[in-house]
Parts: C-alpha cells; sequence; structure tokens
C-alpha cells in the first residue's frame, strides 16, 4: 500500500470553551479520495484550517510527506503542494476567469515571476489545460463576478487544477450543483484520482460521497466517531441518527 | 494668467501623481490607507534638503524622495498590514496623526511650523527648468510602470488579495509581502510628488501634510475611479480644478468660496456613491449592492 502523503494526529483546536476539533487522526494517500462527513459544526472545516495553516492547532501534528507543517503560513503550506477550495468559493471576482486561473500557477510576490519565458510558457499552458478540464474556455474571457453559480464551482476547481497541487482539501464543492455539474465534478474528481491526487472532501450530499469517496470519515462534535468504506460508515444507524441530528436514538 | 495656469497645471501633475500612485494601494491592493499625505511630506522633506543641502538637481531629489518615503514606508507598513480593511484604515490614521506632530517636533530637518524656505527651483544637469514639464514625465514614467505592473503576475496578485485575501494565500500567495510592496511603490510615487512640490513651491511646511490632504487625495481617487489607471486622473483635476473654477464665479463671494467648496465636494461625494460607487471612469457594475 502507497504511504499517506498527509498525516494529522492528534489535531486538536478550542475556541474559548468549545472544542471545535478534538484529538483529530487522518491520513491522505495519493489516488485516494476521503470524504469528511458529519453535521453542521462537527469540525470538519476547521479540520482544513488546521491543516492550511489558517489556524494554528492547540495540540496535534500535521506531516506531509514526512515533514511537518505546523507553524507553516497558508502560503507555505499551498507552495508544498495542498490546495484547498472554500464553501464560499473565494473567487477573484473582479479577474476574467483566465487571470483567475492564471493567478493560481503564479506565487512569487515580486514583480515578477521565477524562470523566464519557458515557465511562463508552461503556466499558461497549465491555465489553458485547467479552463479546458473544467468547460471553462469559451468564458475565460468573462469577469467571475458574471459567471453562473455553477461555472464558479468549475472555476474554483479550474484554480486547484492549474495550481498542480497534488493534495486537494474541497470543501462542499458539489453543494448546489445540478445533476449535469454534478456528473462533470464528479469526472473531474476521479481523473485527478487516477493521477494520483489525494483527495479529501467535505460533502453533505452522500450521493456524492458514494460515488466518489474511497474512504469517510465521521466527524462529530470534533472527534472522528469512526473511519472506513463508505458502505460501512454509512449504513451504521448509530452514525444516521447522529448525521440527522437525533441524538437520542444514537445513543 | 499664463503663470497662473502653469502654476495649477504643475499642481495638477503633482496631485495627479499622488491619486494614481495612492490608486495602487486602494484600487488594485484594496489597501486603504489615509496617511498618504505622510509620504508625500517625506518626500517634500528629502527632495528639499537635497536641494538645499547638496545640489538642486529635480533628478536626485526625486530619487532621494523615492528612496525616503519607499523604504520608510516599509518599516512602517510591515507591522501595520498584518491587520485587515478597516484596522488598517485606523493604523493608518495613527500614523497620520503622529506625522504632523513628528514634522511639526522635528525642527532640524523639517523646519517645524515654519517649515523649509528658500528651496531652490527644480534644475536638470545644472539648467533651470519649469515644474510642468518634470512633472509630466514623472506622471508619464508612474503611470507606464503602473500599467505594466497591473498588467503583469504582481498586478493579478494584488488584485487577487483585494479581492479575497485567504483565497490568494490558498494559492500560494505571500500577502504580506506583496501588500508591502505595493505601499513601498504607492509610497515612493508620494515622495517624487513631495519633492516636485518642494521644488515647485520653493518652500514647505507641514500644512501641507494634514489629514485633510490625504483624504482629498483619497477623494481624488474615489471620485475618478479606483482601480483604474485614468480615474485618480480625472478625480485629481476636478477636485483641484473645483476652487480655482468657483473663484471665478462672480455671485460666490471669495471669502466664502471655501465653505461652498466643502458643500459641493460632500455633495459630489454623497451622489457619486449612490449612482457611480466606482467612480466617475470606473466599472458601473463594480461597488453596487447585487442583493
Amino acid at each position: 500500500m502507497t504511504a499517506p502523503l498527509l498525516i494529522c494526529e492528534g489535531l486538536s483546536r478550542s475556541f474559548g470553551g468549545v472544542k471545535a476539533v478534538a484529538g483529530v487522526s487522518l491520513s491522505l494517500t495519493a489516488g485516494m479520495v476521503t470524504a469528511l462527513v458529519g453535521p453542521n459544526g462537527a469540525g470538519k472545516t476547521t479540520c482544513f484550517n488546521l491543516i492550511t495553516g489558517n489556524l494554528r492547532a492547540d495540540a496535534g501534528k500535521a506531516m506531509l510527506r514526512g515533514q511537518s507543517i505546523m507553524g507553516l503560513k497558508p502560503h507555505q503550506v499551498a507552495r508544498q503542494g495542498v490546495a484547498r477550495s472554500f464553501q464560499d468559493l473565494r473567487l477573484f471576482t473582479h479577474m476574467s476567469v483566465r487571470d483567475n486561473v492564471l493567478a493560481a500557477t503564479e506565487t512569487s510576490a515580486w514583480f515578477w515571476q521565477p524562470g523566464g519565458a519557458a515557465a511562463r510558457r508552461a503556466r499558461e499552458a497549465a491555465t489553458e489545460e485547467a479552463l479546458a478540464r473544467t468547460g471553462l474556455t469559451a468564458l475565460a474571457e468573462a469577469r467571475a463576478m458574471d459567471l453562473a453559480y455553477a461555472e464558479r464551482k468549475f472555476l474554483s476547481m479550474a484554480r486547484i487544477l492549474a495550481a498542480r497541487a497534488d493534495i486537494w482539501l474541497l470543501d462542499e464543492p458539489a453543494s448546489g450543483l445540478d445533476l449535469s455539474s454534478r456528473r462533470r465534478f464528479g469526472e473531474l474528481l476521479k481523473e485527478a484520482r487516477r493521477q494520483g491526487v489525494a483527495i479529501c472532501l467535505i460533502e453533505h450530499n452522500l450521493d456524492v460521497v458514494t460515488e466518489l469517496a474511497d474512504r469517510i470519515a465521521f466527524l462529530d462534535q470534533g472527534k472522528v466517531l469512526a473511519e472506513g468504506e463508505p458502505e460501512a460508515i454509512l449504513r451504521d444507524p448509530k452514525l444516521a441518527a447522529i448525521y440527522f441530528g437525533d441524538r437520542e436514538d444514537a445513543a | 494668467m499664463t503663470a497662473y495656469l502653469t502654476n495649477l497645471a504643475s499642481l495638477g501633475a503633482i496631485f495627479c501623481i499622488l491619486a494614481a500612485t495612492l490608486n495602487v494601494a486602494v484600487g488594485y491592493a484594496g489597501i486603504f490607507s489615509v496617511a498618504h499625505a505622510v509620504f508625500f511630506g517625506l518626500g517634500a522633506y528629502a527632495g528639499a534638503q537635497v536641494s538645499l543641502l547638496l545640489v538642486p538637481d529635480a533628478l536626485l531629489a526625486m530619487l532621494a524622495a523615492a528612496l525616503v518615503s519607499g523604504v520608510l514606508s516599509l518599516c512602517l507598513a510591515l507591522p501595520a498590514l498584518r491587520v485587515r480593511g478597516e484596522y488598517f484604515v485606523a493604523a493608518s490614521l495613527g500614523l497620520q496623526m503622529m506625522a504632523v506632530t513628528l514634522f511639526s517636533e522635528a525642527k532640524t530637518v523639517t523646519g517645524g511650523i515654519g517649515g523649509l524656505t528658500g528651496i531652490p527651483g527644480p534644475r536638470l544637469f545644472g539648467v533651470e527648468v519649469s515644474t510642468l514639464p518634470v512633472a509630466l514625465g514623472a506622471l508619464a514614467v508612474i503611470l507606464l510602470a503602473t500599467a505594466l505592473l497591473m498588467r503583469s503576475s504582481f498586478g493579478r496578485t494584488l488584485q487577487a488579495i483585494r479581492d479575497a485575501e485567504s483565497a490568494a494565500e490558498a494559492l500560494g500567495k505571500n500577502v504580506a509581502a506583496a501588500k508591502a510592496l505595493a505601499v513601498a511603490f504607492a509610497c515612493a510615487g508620494a515622495g517624487v510628488a513631495g519633492a516636485l512640490f518642494a521644488m515647485h513651491m520653493q518652500f514647505v511646511n507641514v500644512e501641507s501634510f494634514t489629514l485633510d490632504q490625504s483624504v482629498l487625495i483619497m477623494a481624488m481617487v474615489i471620485i475618478g475611479g479606483t482601480g483604474t489607471l485614468w480615474g485618480p486622473l480625472v478625480g485629481a483635476v476636478i477636485l483641484l480644478s473645483l476652487p480655482a473654477g468657483l473663484a471665478f464665479l462672480p455671485f460666490i463671494p471669495s471669502t466664502e468660496v471655501g465653505a461652498v467648496q466643502q458643500v459641493i465636494y460632500g455633495l459630489a461625494m454623497t451622489l457619486l456613491m449612490i449612482f457611480r460607487p466606482a467612480g466617475l471612469v470606473g466599472d458601473l457594475s463594480r461597488g453596487k449592492s447585487h442583493a
């Protein structure tokens, strides 16, 4: 079995007296889709924020290819190959679709990018490829703010594709998509999985989870209650009761 | 009359530089600073001292002013840029208040409240020149640099930070470094304007570098259109021409021009924010509520 790319052990974070994440351990492996499932407030997005350096962990560690990424800033984690999407997308709304994607390929904050003309051509090629794979080529000159909802979702994915990261953390990427868009999204994820990307997605749509996930980690109140194959997790009546808010049945 | 118009045009070009450079911070990077006059002042004092103590050369004065304002802006911006949005506005306001006191008290460098007098006029390679062509040349260089930068990856980074800072970070962009560079570029430009102002007026004192001046420059950017190349220039020309134009209206007594001007500023800003929130040159769809 391939060694995991990312290993989190005992990640914890409290806000005041509330334990948002309490000792979460998780591993992400190349070519596997792991779904984080759980009711609202379970700590799923907080886990992403702890991995990406948007929040500091109170305890625990996160190792990327054997190296600790604890204490790194978000841009440093991203440069190590961890890309993430946001529930509210956070597109660069006043920029064109193409510039949104091209910006994802440019990480230097200086007045220029390293690598000269060859590197520039490679970034432009990565941009065009990401636009083509997400079906946005025809809309490349449109502003992000003028796109329809599904197209915005795909633009968020195009940025991740162009960033050439090998770990994707996707926060509700399929929410609000119609059936046909969801299928396109599914194909995109399956293709990335075939290419060896380690994907972790937070998703409330259990059809999407069943179709795409290789493993599920079920979170509740900041803890991983169960982890395993999708069928086993989704059939567990206790977990179903927690997911649908019936804690008395779960007890 | 020609001298009057030349003077107005020279000041217009200087304020166009101020508005264009503030626009790099406000319009492209989303950094709302109300301390641009501080760096205008630093540049003015630096340029004046170079002309008074070393050699009255416009290029040297502008270079020294750009360096002093740009470098000092980095020292001040790096800690302040750790805060976002309205907190940065408050931090820059604090800086503006502090700088006015410093300018008034650091008499050996600034001449205190009385200011620096007898500053030589602009000279290029030993030849006395008018401020206007030098200021227009500096403005052209700054506009060209701005246009090139904003079309480059650096411009995309700034606009990405302006639109969604956390998403820009998540794509590997060092937000603090990019913001600091944007602030340094904008403040170095303000320094250039300061040096030109000192050589043009041949006198500078703290009165020109107060919060009122910073607000006026911000108003030029907002009225003209943030995030556009030409908008701040339009704003600068309108706001500078306004007092001059009002002075020629016979039915307004000269003692009331200041008050009428304030009313017109206020009214113009309010109407603009309602009907053209992105400014006169700005994109109509920007700034309006989509709810």
